[in-house]
């Protein structure tokens, strides 16, 4: 049903493709004439470097580059609705990583590695896994058990969550949740905010917490799609969260997504927090920013678990098993993988995924981050659980969270609230969990 | 009577009783295609291409998410489960009791203030060009994308630098922090609302105030009615089918309004503002449950269709007999 319904959406688009379409297929090489690649892309400053190198593509090898944006929540369900209604529409398609397991399960990619992309070392190990499915590490779905691993997806966002701080009032970041506390502590006062919780209901609010509980050696799932969100461990992060730095925190954290995150950080009203790397130089460091030269940053600190984990956020570029342009399209995830197109792509906005160019001196001063973040990738950092089940786990998670900033619930209802539910889905879906 | 005045097409219509009004249907209703005369069947023949595209475009989507809603995701018939699985989720029961919330804010004051409004103007406004003034104002408000006006009273809004916050703080006073309490969440999006559509509501108003016959007025008036009772006796009986049908429109937007709810809170603090629409949302593409997302809105659908047949009956449909 889900597929008629999706027919029933698509097919004015596809006839007008079909109308207008190159023509192309198959083992077409990336030597021009009538070949136009369509990219499904992220509207935001994810897609800035892409959108930069396109027409670099195109002068050099005549493929036409035609990008279609759509903002993130749009994507997703456009993605999947192209999907299941086995459309040609997309040769290219920008996906963040969370949603490899809806895609790896429906089989809507093709396996690149037989159209010629080839892993390399100089990009981390975690880069092609993340890209990989069945997933090469932790618990795999039932359903996906049996299936061959192919790389599905490269990367072209290289996207870990950071840590960043105040570092003209502390010329050292913390090194540990411990330090962070007392940090904020000593920091903390009278329209200046300790800490920055990140705590909108939903995503925003699970995006700044996974590290911590991750680093204080919790988790969602064990290796058995068991649930351990109630356990000691996730316990006493959530606690952290919403009991500790909620008290050294903003006014109001329950309300604030990234953009208020950016902006009470670049305006001089936060010490310290966690961030993405799109978002630094674009907001935090960006124009009107007043603390330009004065924010360090850092992987994400240690945990009382002994670990620092932070977080992949990759945009990666895979091409739909429908596309009638898949070598093309390979050709072109090849060459944006180059190392002199990586630093070009980082010249023009872009976060590249390549370690050596990530490294690159002449490239620190523009993006102070790129170093850590070359350091971070390399940790490695973890995924969220890979299951197509994530977005509504993310959900519960994220909606009881919230309750609990907003001073409605405790930190042990949060846990018991959200396991219950999550346990539910989970048997729902499927997945051996046990009640 | 005031033709050309603000107020539109409606504010032209002649001083007519209801019975005659806009929601009166012919005397004679011929039933029969060869007892309708050769215009009134080239009118229909006419007509045929728009209903049709009507009912196809509001009928294909309905037996899609009532046959979605009784199957699986593999296109098994399952029953009711999902309409069971529907109704046994706390959840639902919680968004259905904010949406009345919500509903019970914003209804009354919209249509109360929207009303005070049309008849503060109508009765004290008499240059054309101030009442094309009005009428313009109003329609700005309508015409602005929810997501816009969301975005805008986020920045009212949030704590810290949001500009009412900041005026208070100037002020000596303290944060009020509108978006993470409750109630004052409940308040917060609702004021969105209001402010949007209370102008809705005065247009309507303000439209059928037109067609009250001012001789009716004058009449009264020299017999010495107060301003209440002219109201009460001769105004409310020409808004009543208007006001019913604002209502119901009102009614409507409100178990679906999304967008500046979406934007403000993302139905937070926790689930304080997840109302039935958000809800929906959620069900739909979070959690990727097509079948269950299809059952709550065939159910909502099926609510409205009552509720629409029970308003209907206190609509004046055919009173010229």
């Amino acid at each position: 049903m889900q597929r008629m319904k999706a027919v029933a959406f698509l097919s004015a688009m596809a006839i007008a493709l079909a109308a207008c379409g190159g023509g192309n297929n198959g083992a077409s090489g990336a030597s021009g004439g009538n070949v136009t690649l369509t990219i499904a892309a992220v509207k935001g400053v994810e897609d800035t470097g892409l959108k930069a190198l396109a027409p670099m593509y195109t002068q050099k090898t005549g493929v036409k580059i035609k990008i279609v944006e759509a903002p993130y929540a749009d994507l997703y369900t456009k993605l999947v609705n192209t999907f299941q209604a086995h459309q040609a529409t997309y040769d290219l398609v920008m996906m963040d990583d969370p949603w490899m397991p809806k895609f790896g399960t429906i089989d809507a990619l093709t396996p690149l590695e037989p159209l010629g992309v080839q892993k390399d070392t100089d990009v981390a190990q975690v880069v092609w896994d993340v890209g990989t499915w069945p997933p090469p590490r932790g618990p795999v779905p039932p359903s996906e058990k049996n299936k061959q691993k192919a790389l599905l997806g490269v990367t072209i966002v290289g996207n870990v969550e950071m840590f960043m701080w105040r570092k003209d009032i502390t010329p050292t970041g913390p090194k540990s949740y411990d330090e962070v506390l007392s940090n904020a502590k000593a920091q903390n006062k009278s329209n200046f905010a300790g800490y920055i919780i990140r705590g909108k209901a939903t995503n925003p609010v699970v995006a700044d917490f996974l590290p911590i509980l991750w680093s204080f050696g919790g988790d969602v799932f064990d290796e058995n799609w068991n649930v351990v969100f109630d356990n000691q461990q996730s316990l006493a992060a959530v606690k952290f969260l919403v009991d500790d730095l909620k008290a050294v925190a903003q006014t109001g954290p329950d309300t604030t997504d990234a953009a208020e995150r950016d902006q009470k950080m670049a305006s001089g009203q936060g010490y310290e927090s966690s961030t993405w790397p799109g978002e630094i130089n674009t907001a935090v460091l960006g124009p009107g920013s007043t603390v330009v030269g004065k924010v360090g940053f850092e992987p994400i600190p240690q945990g009382p678990s002994g670990k620092a984990v932070g977080m992949m956020g990759n945009w990666m570029l895979g091409v739909p098993k429908d596309s009638k342009n898949q070598q093309a399209a390979a050709d072109f995830i090849k060459w944006m993988l180059q190392k002199d197109t990586q630093t070009t792509y980082a010249q023009n906005g872009g976060i590249p995924s390549r370690t050596s160019v990530l490294k690159d001196s002449s490239l620190q001063t523009a993006n102070p981050y790129f170093s850590v973040l070359a350091d971070a990738l390399q940790a490695p950092p973890n995924w969220r659980p890979r299951t197509d089940q994530w977005n509504a786990v993310e959900t519960i998670i994220g909606t009881e969270l919230n309750k609990a900033l907003a001073g409605q619930q405790s930190a042990q209802d949060v846990v018991t609230n959200a396991s219950k539910q999550i346990r539910s889905l989970m048997k729902q879906a499927g997945y051996p969990t046990s009640q | 009577m005031t033709a050309g005045a603000p107020g539109g097409a409606i504010g032209t219509a002649p001083a007519v009783p209801p019975s005659r009004g806009p929601f009166a249907v012919p005397a004679r209703i011929r039933s029969g295609w060869y007892q309708r005369s050769r215009q009134e069947r080239l009118a229909l023949r006419l007509l045929l291409p728009v209903f049709g595209l009507v009912f196809v475009a509001a009928t294909i989507p309905f037996v899609l998410a009532v046959v979605q809603a009784l199957t699986s995701d593999d296109g098994r018939f399952i029953g009711a489960d999902n309409f069971g699985r529907a109704l046994s989720n706390d959840q639902l029961f919680e968004a259905i009791r904010q949406t009345a919330i919500y509903g019970s804010v914003v209804l009354p004051t919209e249509i109360l203030l929207g009303l005070g409004l049309a008849l503060l103007v109508h009765r004290t406004v008499k240059s054309r060009v101030l009442r094309a003034v009005i009428y313009v104002a109003a329609m700005i408000p309508i015409v602005i994308p929810q997501v816009a006006v969301g975005v805008v009273f986020r920045l009212l809004y949030i704590p810290d630098y949001g500009l009412i916050n900041v005026l208070l703080g100037q002020t000596g006073n303290s944060q009020i922090l509108w978006l993470s309490s409750p109630p004052l969440a409940i308040f917060a999006v609702a004021s969105v609302d209001i402010w949007q559509w209370t102008p809705f509501v005065y247009l309507i108003m303000f439209a059928g105030l037109q067609t009250v016959p001012p001789e009716s007025v004058e009449a009264a008036q020299l017999d010495g009615a107060t301003s209440w009772t002219q109201f009460r006796h001769i105004e409310l009986f020409y808004l009543r089918p208007l006001l019913l049908l604002v209502f119901f429109f009102r009614l409507a937007d409100v178990l679906r309004v999304f967008d500046h709810v979406y934007i403000l809170t993302g139905g937070g603090p926790g689930t304080t503002t997840q109302f039935l629409s958000l809800y929906l949302y959620r069900i739909a593409f979070r959690f990727s449950d097509l079948g269950q997302a299809s059952a709550l809105a065939v159910l909502v659908m099926a609510f409205m269709i009552v509720l629409y047949t029970v308003i209907s009956r206190f609509l004046p449909a055919d009173t010229s007999s």
